[in-house]
């Protein structure tokens, strides 16, 4: 009896399901009222704290957006409120290319925007070719993404290893630095940094003291930043991820290693660095290209309006970037006056974008307008510290010592 | 008789629906249907060892991502077909190589051991690719279209849902089933169990190679974190004791219930899919241990009476 009622239960669950699937997918006649923007998001998974930020400025957008009643589309002669339609990629690359494949020929949105994260941008960049519809990438960062060779989709940030590093030494340099300390993580994004790094290091003919990896997921590296206080370095380079960057902070303290120079890769500009270290953030500088302060127009009011939505502060990479990406589709559609994906790729091939983070132009599939910069934690701000022509303040050397 | 005859015609039938889908279904139905047909040769090629042996592996995703950088790293220089193939056979090779002081080890500690051996190989990787090419993502350009890598995994599933059924019915797989009931007892009565073990070994890491090589393809960039992800050996394990681990059909319930359901579940409630999903598959491990198919299979045996 027990085993009948069972399999009754059993089949009425799969043959709820198995309706509730065929019956989700008949795809709604859109009268031309409404703007529907397709998006693959990582709401679960491993990349879901880093997408957070992402999300929370598409929203932030929407927002922006539709209290003004929309973008205006001439082809339309009237303001179209934007509707999102995303779905969670569950931080997988396949599962991302069949959103956006979905995105695409089902739910035939009018615009895409671009996933969360270097691995997912690279799966999904090949269907903006195969599709031809335009997509702006937002949080990659990889001097592999120039290899995508595509007509429709581009990059925006400035953190591409080979630029960025030549920055960290410029400025290196200007400070007059002689001794430095090279600590890196065995990942992906601080491994291509390190690759880019040494050479330029060479050439500034640095004298390195010391050059060590530690392994991914590394809870312990007092041993490390021990034999690192050894050495007296004057600068000490992390190229780490952020769970790297906070043992670091946390452990540099233990040890007493306080050089006059520390550079975090990745880190830093997490949203909750700043709240976990308070003073002793002091001096920790860190790779990014922007701060509210930035000269650019609408950075302060960007950062008001997510702070009072969202209770908390934007990434400055991650928010950022995505809010940017957001800006360029919305010029390049008010420009074109119409979803045709053409016109609009070739708009955004060739033209300047007004943005908070400043002018943006794409040469390729790369952003060449925006500088690589360095960011440094000044009195519990980051501030812009390199190049000198987008710096929101100078360069805090030495870095003071931990507080006590 | 006539069943059978009825049986058979039926499954050609879907068969050859299968075969018809690229040709009316959207690009979104077809991946999708090509992500169920990776499911299914993943666990159709996981349930003969692990399933018939009850040598419980999570190296799945090891032969996977040996598989996806056999073809990245070949992509280009060897034709499509023969890559794939290749792919397969490098996993079998490999599978062969480390078979048997592997497969001495049982229970918790077989387990263990084959984790491990997916971290090991990712890691090799990470610094194979650093010493190569002082970076660790492939870009692969210039892959096949949707429609081929569609019929490509459709091929690899059909190829493991039958090489799994041929296995249980051959005397190959009652030795299997033995060294499951009891592997000392099966050896003393002259069963082999080592070169058992280790054919199954080796039979059930050819599948996810050649769907590794495919996959990694429609990624179009690999790296050692998402090829050599233990997600895949996770989700193989729940959708063989889903569905049934004992069996060909089990399996192959397993992995299209799972796909399915997640697939309705995920597009409508983003947030809670995974939570659902959750309940699902402690309700069915809770009162269906040997899995869905086994309560219903077992009234309609009944059921003449």
């Amino acid at each position: 009896m027990e085993k009948r009622k069972m399999s009754v239960l059993v089949v009425v669950i799969l043959g709820v399901l198995t309706l509730g699937f065929f019956s989700m997918s008949a795809p709604q006649a859109l009268a031309k009222d409404v703007m529907p923007v397709g998006f693959s998001m990582s709401l679960t998974g491993k990349y879901a704290p880093g997408a957070a930020g992402q999300m929370q400025a598409y929203q932030l957008w929407l927002d922006v957006v539709n209290q003004n009643g929309g973008i205006y589309v001439k082809k339309y002669g009237k303001k179209l409120p934007v509707k999102f339609v995303y779905y969670d990629d569950k931080s997988s690359a396949d599962t991302a290319v069949r959103v956006y494949e979905k995105l695409i020929t089902k739910d035939k949105v009018d615009v895409l925007l671009s996933p969360y994260g270097t691995s997912i941008h690279f799966a999904v960049a090949p269907l903006a070719e195969r599709y031809k519809v335009p997509i702006v990438g937002s949080t990659a960062a990889s001097v592999k993404l120039r290899d995508i060779k595509s007509r429709y989709f581009w990059f925006i940030t400035s953190c591409v290893p080979d630029r960025q590093m030549k920055a960290l030494v410029d400025l290196l340099k200007y400070l007059n630095i002689k001794n430095i300390a090279i600590i890196y993580a065995q990942e992906l994004f601080p491994r291509e940094n390190l690759q880019f790094l040494d050479p330029y290091v060479k050439k500034a003919g640095f004298n390195v003291v010391l050059k060590k990896d530690y392994p991914m997921g590394a809870k312990d590296l007092t041993t490390l930043l021990s034999e690192v206080k050894g050495k007296k370095p004057h600068a000490v380079i992390a190229l780490c991820y952020p769970a790297g960057a906070f043992t670091i902070t946390t452990q540099a303290q233990e040890v007493g290693l306080n050089p006059d120079f520390l550079f975090e890769l990745v880190g830093p500009a997490v949203v909750v660095f700043g709240p976990k270290f308070g003073a002793a953030t002091e001096g920790i500088a860190t790779m990014g290209h922007w701060s509210p302060k930035g000269k650019w127009p609408g950075a302060k009011e960007f950062y008001d309006r997510y702070v009072a939505k969202f209770k908390r502060k934007p990434d400055y990479l991650n928010s950022v970037l995505s809010y940017t990406e957001c800006q360029i589709v919305q010029q390049a559609i008010e420009a074109v006056g119409s979803f045709d994906r053409e016109k609009l790729r070739n708009y955004i091939a060739n033209h300047e974008f007004e943005t908070i983070n400043g002018p943006i132009k794409f040469a390729g599939l790369e952003n060449t307008k925006t500088p690589s910069m360095i960011l440094q934690w000044q009195k519990g701000e980051l501030e812009i510290i390199w190049p000198k022509e987008t710096a929101t303040a100078k360069p805090l050397y030495p870095k003071p010592p931990w507080p006590k | 008789m006539a069943k059978r005859a009825a049986l058979y015609g039926f499954l050609a039938l879907i068969l050859a629906l299968l075969c018809l889908v690229p040709a009316f279904a959207s690009d979104y139905v077809v991946s999708l249907f090509l992500d169920l047909l990776m499911w299914i040769a993943l666990t159709e090629s996981w349930i003969i060892l692990s399933g018939y042996t009850g040598y419980i592996s999570l190296g799945h995703s090891a032969f996977f991502g040996l598989g996806a950088y056999f073809m990245a790293m070949t992509w280009t220089h060897i034709p499509y077909a023969l890559g794939v193939l290749s792919g397969g056979l490098v996993c079998l090779a490999f599978a062969f190589a480390i078979g048997f002081p592997f497969l001495r080890v049982r229970g918790p500690y077989f387990v263990i051991l084959t984790l491990g051996l997916s971290e090991f190989t990712k890691y090799l990787f990470i610094n194979l690719e650093i010493k190569l090419g002082g970076t660790v993502g492939r870009i692969l350009m210039m892959t096949p279209g949707l429609e081929t890598l569609y019929y490509s995994v459709l091929i690899v599933g059909t190829g493991a849902t039958i090489t799994a059924y041929f296995v249980k019915n051959s005397r190959f797989g009652i030795g299997l089933f033995s060294i499951k009931e009891e592997e000392d007892a099966a050896n003393s009565l002259g069963i082999n169990t080592s070169i058992y073990k280790w054919l199954a070994f080796g039979i059930s890491a050819f599948f996810p190679g050649m769907v590794g090589a495919i996959l990694a393809l429609r990624r179009s960039y690999i790296d050692p974190y998402t090829v050599f992800s233990p997600a895949v050996s996770f989700q193989v394990i729940v959708m063989a004791f889903l569905g049934g681990f004992e069996d060909v059909e089990g399996a192959l319930l397993g992995a299209v219930v799972l796909t399915l359901v997640s697939e309705a579940l995920w597009a409508q409630y983003p947030y809670y899919y995974m939570i659902i999903l959750g309940a699902i598959v402690i309700f069915i491990v809770k009162f269906m241990p040997l899995g869905v198919l086994h309560p219903i299979k077992q009234r309609l045996l009944k059921e003449p009476q």
